[in-house]
């Protein structure tokens, strides 16, 4: 009998059974016997679960109806009325990491995007200056506190230690706990590890929550750790995955290889045993020893076209070609200890080869072992009420699309998969504020261009030998999918609500790639070790003594500052003239190969930035050119032969540049007054339109209705 | 002594039966009800009722939330309560008929010796009452005169036993002999608390003898002592205890299973 086919008679059987039963039952409850009322343990659970809850759930609502009046009275005489002097009774923040207003505009005219169009007509549309970098770490941190970088202490993604030359994680340091117990060669963590965030200042919603007015913020980038204020976060960008790393995908295969992914992902080996292939997905250090690596065990049995995979005691069947939902697993150590995540397995091939993807393991929403929600309680909310989703900071796996483990549709799917789950949320958010502050960012406008750009254009490197056509509308279905999400946020906003749409920086082709320590080698800045031509990661073959500057990162150019890095031999003294020096060089930087100006603007951050952590940022800041990036290699501190090359990734679309050629996008639903508006005039704007007095610290300025102006 | 319960009762005592009991049908109730639930429905409902109770929680200040997060609770409870009447229908009818069966032996203490018990006849008018007679073995022997309840249409004897057995007690009127076992023992023995003549179901529920034939006699009954269980310092009704402890072992097996309840 076929699968189908057993199912089918278990299910009349069933069905007999079931009328059988109900039919006993209703015997029975026809000639009842007070004293054999009890009908066993299933009615028991089914009876006290839900009474409990409704008891529960009935006192607690309860306490909450009869407490009311003396909260909201004792609200309102600590707030004096928050809402006093507001402009509007609630502000709704969409962002779009990443939306570029010419594409916004030329979809627009186009008349692909009529909600915008509304919004453009009857409100505002504006380019919003972006920060010094146009990175989202760097953007969203001054569009949440309203200061420039030397006042939040976020430059880019990474800083660097001054005494190894090493990255860091620029936004949150994660460390063991204060007390252990050691025996032997375990370690025995006495506590919870410690996580500090980096990022300085105060986002404008404390100082909302402060005046009494409710705050709903979801995945705002730099969120993690989540910050104490009375309103509910949901933290976003830079919130690791279990292993500690911002993504690491594992790609689980019985091809034999030695390659290693450049970045962001792990391959592990797949054994066939008697038609069943095992493997593992990696996972954090143990707690007791951190010379091990815990790992979860995983099954596959295909079976024609499909596999059915055994993992961690759920089991579920995949076609090639398609994802899991969030599986849950346990990475477990002994005492007990352990950690809690989520992940999805795509099937990528069954035949000859065996070869499954699974995404990073993000950290279980419904068991966070790092808090990644104010309070920690609503991530939990969030996945009981909608089922698990992705909490890592970059949870779209750019990397895997980038090492081609996953292909185009693999990478898309999974972002809108994610963005379904981003956008139940958000709706969830609009209905609980409905006063206050309701802001969500989403990434996948992001991600998305920065994978798919090279459709866009004829001779894109990464392109190259793609028909054209095959995706071409990507990108353009991207906004317009954007658009219908504003159409529908609309629908649920009234004359009292200020509705927002911001970007914090727009996009550029990513053709060519510039290696600024290969140019500075080159121009006898940095030195390498003796006989070395090239140096590998991080430096490794730099010889410091003999090094003036170096780069690492995005756009930062460092000077290897005597008394400030382990090795500095540059004297302070000179450090201005080297800048210059450099500066005058670098700027108007030609490709030789297309004659194109690689570098538009160098720019010294000392000028660029005020505020207590300037001596944390670099020393220039480097804008490249339309067309043009740090290259891979520089970005980790590699010299390789030659400084312009092709880039020839996926990740073929960029804003990590000049930031005069990259602004975001600024959507209203009212007019508003200002021509030239930056992200750093968010965050007072909001503080103005509520009523609220703006900080003295704020760079920003608030915005004027175009009424009022 | 400041214990639970002592060792000796953990063998064949009345509340080694009913915690064995407990076990053994808190997990068959366990795998049942996952065999004819929907465990993805139920797991989804209660995840949803958590998440209105935390709803309530995090959005307490504000009062419309609070209450639609209350009234979405309800229908949650409706949700999973439906959810869970299908495994409930499957799992009545067996437990009724063990519960009735186990009460015949755990509900009650067989008599004593020299423990009086009284035997009630009820009658079906009450003119009959004065031909009703008892008749008792030579082991039992009646210590009072019979009390005439008209009220109730029922003579009341009180009778002591002498020895240990099984006794059958005979009643006569109308020149017809009905019968009653009455057990005197230290252990447990099977108890049928009453002879009657009555529909099936109504029989079954409280005897355990055959129906009475047609005569002015409707009903025989003997007063057990109804039997209490010690554990936890506490006297326990026997089902009382089986619902407490089958209870416990069924929310420790389906987290040992993986099982939604």
């Amino acid at each position: 009998m076929s699968r189908d086919g057993l199912k089918g008679s278990i299910g009349r059987v069933s069905r007999r059974l079931s009328v059988a039963a109900l039919l006993a039952a209703l015997l029975v409850i026809a000639f009842p016997v007070p004293s054999h009322a009890y009908a066993g343990p299933g009615a028991g659970f089914a009876v006290l679960s839900s009474f409990w809850t409704l008891f529960v759930a009935f006192l607690y609502s309860l306490y909450a109806l009869f407490t009311w009046p003396f909260r909201h009275l004792w609200r309102s005489f600590r707030n004096r009325n928050a809402y006093g002097k507001a402009k509007f009774k609630r502000a709704v923040i969409l962002g779009f990491d990443g939306m570029d207003p010419e594409l916004a505009e030329r979809f627009i005219n186009e008349g692909k995007l009529p909600n915008m169009a509304k919004l453009r007509e009857k409100g505002t549309f504006r380019r919003l200056r972006t920060t010094y970098p146009a990175i989202s770490p760097v953007a969203w941190s001054t569009f949440m506190t309203g200061v420039n970088p030397g006042k939040h202490n976020i430059y880019d993604f990474l800083a660097r230690d001054l005494s190894s030359y090493l990255p860091f994680l620029s936004s949150a340091e994660i460390k063991g706990p204060k007390r252990q117990l050691k025996i032997g060669k375990y370690v025995i963590p006495l506590g919870k590890p410690i996580i500090k965030g980096m990022r300085k200042g105060t986002p404008f919603w404390h100082w909302l929550a402060e005046a009494g007015i409710f705050c709903s913020v979801i995945r705002v980038p730099v969120t993690f750790p989540p910050e104490k204020f009375d309103g509910v976060l949901l933290s976003g960008m830079c919130v690791p995955d279990l292993k500690g790393s911002q993504g690491t995908f594992c790609f689980c295969t019985t091809r034999m290889s030695n390659d290693k992914y450049r970045e962001g992902g792990v391959r592990v080996p797949m054994q066939r045993e008697n038609g069943l292939l095992r493997s593992y997905i990696p996972g954090p250090e143990d707690p007791l020893d951190s010379t091990k690596e815990l790992r979860v065990n995983f099954e596959v049995r295909p079976n024609g076209k499909t596999a059915r995979i055994d993992v961690d005691g759920e089991n579920f069947t995949l076609k090639v070609g398609e994802y899991s939902e969030w599986v849950p697993v346990k990475f477990k150590s002994a005492l007990g200890m352990g950690a809690h995540g989520i992940c999805r397995f795509y099937l990528k091939e069954l035949a000859p080869e065996v070869g499954v993807y699974v995404t990073p393991v993000n950290i279980d929403p419904a068991r966070p072992d790092l808090p990644i929600s104010h309070p920690v309680t609503y991530s939990i909310y969030l996945s009981k009420l909608y089922g698990p989703y992705a909490t890592l900071g970059l949870a779209e796996d750019t990397w895997a699309l980038n090492e081609e483990v996953l292909d185009d549709d693999a990478f898309l799917a999974q972002c809108y998969q994610n963005h379904e789950d981003r956008e139940r949320q958000l709706f969830d958010a609009l209905e609980k504020t409905k006063k206050g502050l309701c802001a969500c960012v989403f990434d996948t406008t992001d991600r998305v261009q920065h994978m798919f750009w090279r459709y866009l254009e004829e001779d894109h490197p990464a392109a190259r030998g793609v028909p054209l056509a095959q995706k071409k509308e990507v990108i353009q279905d991207l906004y317009g999918r954007m658009d219908r999400l504003i159409g529908r946020v609309m629908e649920q906003v009234d004359d009292d609500t200020l509705l927002m749409v911001v970007s914090d920086h727009g996009f550029k082709s990513f053709a060519r790639c510039v290696n600024l320590n290969a140019w500075l080698y080159e121009n006898e800045y940095l030195a390498l070790k003796e006989g070395k031509t090239e140096s590998r990661d991080w430096f490794e073959d730099v010889d410091w003594s003999r090094t003036r500057a170096y780069t690492m990162g995005l756009n930062g150019l460092y000077l290897n500052l005597k008394g400030r890095e382990r090795y500095g031999i540059v004297d302070p003294s000179e450090a201005d003239a080297l800048k210059q020096e450099l500066s005058a060089k670098l700027n108007e930087l030609v490709d030789p190969v297309s004659g194109k100006v690689g570098i538009t603007g160098v720019f010294e951050c000392d000028a660029v930035y005020r505020g207590p952590y300037v001596d944390n940022a670099p020393d220039l800041l480097v804008g490249y050119g339309g067309g043009y990036r740090a290259s891979w290699d520089s970005v980790t501190g590699r010299v390789t032969p030659g400084v312009f090359e092709d880039n020839v990734k996926a990740w073929s679309g960029d804003h990590c540049i000049d930031p005069r050629l990259v602004p975001g996008v600024l959507f209203s639903n009212q007019k508003i007054a200002e021509e030239k508006p930056a992200i750093v005039d968010v965050a007072p704007t909001i503080l103005q339109l509520f009523g609220l007095p703006l900080q003295k610290h704020f760079d920003g300025k608030a915005w004027k209705l175009a009424e009022s102006a | 002594m400041l214990a639970l319960f002592t060792w000796s009762d953990l063998f064949a005592t009345p509340l080694a039966i009913v915690i064995w009991l407990s076990l053994v049908i808190g997990l068959l109730m366990v795998l049942l009800f996952a065999w004819t639930s929907d465990q993805k429905a139920i797991g989804v409902a209660k995840d949803q009722l958590k998440a209105h109770m935390l709803a309530v929680r995090l959005f307490q200040d504000q009062i419309s939330v609070v209450m639609k997060a209350y009234g979405r609770i309800v229908r949650g409870t409706g949700r999973y309560i439906r959810l869970a009447f299908k495994p409930l229908l499957f799992v009545i009818i067996p437990i009724t008929f063990l519960i009735v069966e186990v009460d015949r032996y755990l509900g009650w203490t067989p008599i004593e010796t020299a423990q009086s018990f009284l035997v009630k006849v009820k009658t079906s008018n009450p003119d009959a009452l004065n031909e009703v007679a008892l008749k008792l073995p030579p082991e039992l022997v009646a210590s009072a005169p019979p009390v005439h309840v008209p009220a109730e249409n029922e003579v009341v004897w009180r009778v002591t036993a002498d020895k240990i057995g099984a006794f059958d007690v005979n009643v006569a009127a109308s020149g017809q002999i009905y019968t009653k076992r009455v057990v005197v023992s230290p252990g447990i023995s099977r108890l049928s608390l009453e002879r009657l003549r009555a529909p099936l179901w109504q029989r079954y529920f409280s005897s355990a003898e055959p129906e009475l034939q047609d005569g002015p006699v409707s009903s025989i009954a003997v007063t057990y002592p109804t039997r209490s269980l010690r554990f936890a310092w506490m006297d326990w009704n026997w089902i009382v205890l089986f619902f407490v402890l089958s209870m416990i072992a069924g929310f420790l097996f389906k987290e040992i299973l993986g099982i939604e309840i």
